[in-house]
């Protein structure tokens, strides 16, 4: 399509402008006469506000226990985000892009470890976040988080990060690049020794994979959280370690 | 408890507040990862995308325009963007349009609890729209649920429905004209 419309073809072409999906160059042509004809730049504006509606249609579902935490970990302040641009954090390849994430996450949680007064001697930057999670615990009710490493086979495999709240959740995220995926039992181990079931994980595979639950004890009881695979044997553990709210016991 | 309006809550998150950051993510994130995962089926993609749509809202919070929609409209748009970008391409339907629609029916679990903060937005909307949907031609109704919800065109359902394109098309621009003409849809907001 090249040259002008007219307000025939673009009223023909209104409802895929609206919808989104209207080829590149007839999208081009036709917003091009949307911008000098009021009528039609009107008819495509009441199209696109039914769109709109109908897409609050779409049924509302809970997320996952600890997506908010997870998403606020990816939402770091400029100045943060300069800081791991200049890193090359944005040159990874793209299943290993968690990565920094993680690594945010990871340093909130550590500064929330050691305490409100040293996070206040921090910078700006590490308030801000810091001031994040302390609204995410508010909303939640909860009082506080933990992290740990998930020890597999070869080495570090992934993170688990833990919530204490009313639910208290788990969730681990888990990278195997060389191991096919496969189907994990999932196990609590408190304190005491008591072994509770979670559930199961397929976990590994050439993309990160998680597991998250909620848990039905309180986190400064959890031991460890284990992984066990098809044979029985004990293939990826971390070592929960949450004695007291604001300390890593 | 945050009663601040839509757009304080999305100004708070594109400055970068803690307190509005929450209560933002509160009050979307059911809606979010719903539409995420109406489209995506898979609940690891779908928290992807839904991460996503937040990181996207956050990044481009100033660029919202309350003159062209509401923010949950805007918001929700960006979510199925995002889920749309990370369908395979020529794929088969990812479910039936007609389960998308029954899924919406609100029940008592689509309430939200007493520590949530209700998303005023969507209530009136979505009653008289759903209803307005359903009283479509059921081929038409098919048509305008794959292409705005999916992102598929004309073509790709004209492909997987073989129907002619060009009664595909009809069928979403009448469907879309009968709705605005059904529900008095102006472009005075």
């Amino acid at each position: 399509m090249n040259g002008e419309m007219g307000c025939d073809q673009v009223r023909d072409l209104a409802a895929d402008l609206a919808i989104g999906i209207a080829d590149g160059q007839e999208r081009d042509a036709a917003l091009r006469h949307a911008a000098t004809c009021p009528s039609c730049r009107r008819l495509v504006a009441e199209l696109s506000s039914v769109v709109d509606d109908l897409l609050l249609l779409a049924p509302s579902h809970e997320p996952p226990p600890g997506f908010a935490a997870r998403t606020l970990a990816r939402i770091s302040p400029p100045a943060a985000r300069r800081r791991a641009t200049r890193a090359g954090a944005e040159q990874l390849p793209a299943r290993r892009r968690w990565l920094p994430r993680l690594a945010v996450a990871t340093s909130i949680i550590a500064a929330l470890a050691v305490g409100a007064g040293a996070v206040y001697q921090g910078t700006a930057t590490d308030r801000r976040l810091a001031a994040s999670y302390r609204a995410v615990l508010a909303q939640g009710h909860g009082s506080f988080f933990t992290a740990a490493p998930v020890h597999g086979p070869t080495g570090t495999a992934g993170t688990v990060f833990g919530y204490q709240g009313n639910p208290s959740w788990l969730w681990a995220d888990v990278y195997l690049p060389n191991a096919s995926a496969q189907r994990y039992s999932v196990q609590l181990i408190t304190r005491d020794g008591r072994r509770l079931p979670a559930g199961t994980a397929v976990l590994g595979g050439t993309h990160d994979t998680w597991w998250a639950d909620q848990i039905p004890i309180n986190l400064t009881n959890l031991a460890q959280l284990r992984f066990i695979a098809a044979d029985g044997q004990t293939t990826m553990v971390a070592h929960l370690n949450a004695r007291s709210p604001w300390g890593s016991g | 408890m945050w009663t601040l309006s839509d757009e304080a809550l999305l100004a708070g998150l594109g400055s970068g507040d803690p307190e509005a950051t929450a209560a933002f993510m509160n009050r979307y994130q059911r809606r979010v990862f719903g539409m995420t995962l109406s489209i995506l089926r898979d609940r690891q993609a779908a928290e992807e995308a839904a991460q996503e749509a937040f990181v996207r809202a956050w990044r481009h919070a100033s660029t919202y325009d309350p003159r062209k929609g509401t923010v949950a409209a805007w918001l929700v748009m960006i979510a199925r963007n995002v889920s749309i970008d990370m369908l395979p391409s020529h794929r088969p339907y990812p479910v039936d349009p007609e389960v998308l629609l029954e899924l919406q029916d609100p029940g008592p679990s689509q309430e939200p609890g007493p520590s949530q903060d209700r998303d005023s937005q969507l209530a009136p909307v979505s009653g008289p729209m759903r209803e307005a949907l359903m009283r479509l031609p059921a081929e038409q109704r098919r048509a305008l649920v794959l292409a705005v919800f999916y992102g598929y065109t004309a073509r790709e359902v004209s492909e997987q429905d073989e129907t002619p394109v060009g009664t595909v098309k009809t069928r979403i621009r009448a469907a879309l004209m009968r709705l605005r003409s059904e529900l008095g849809v102006s472009d005075e907001r």
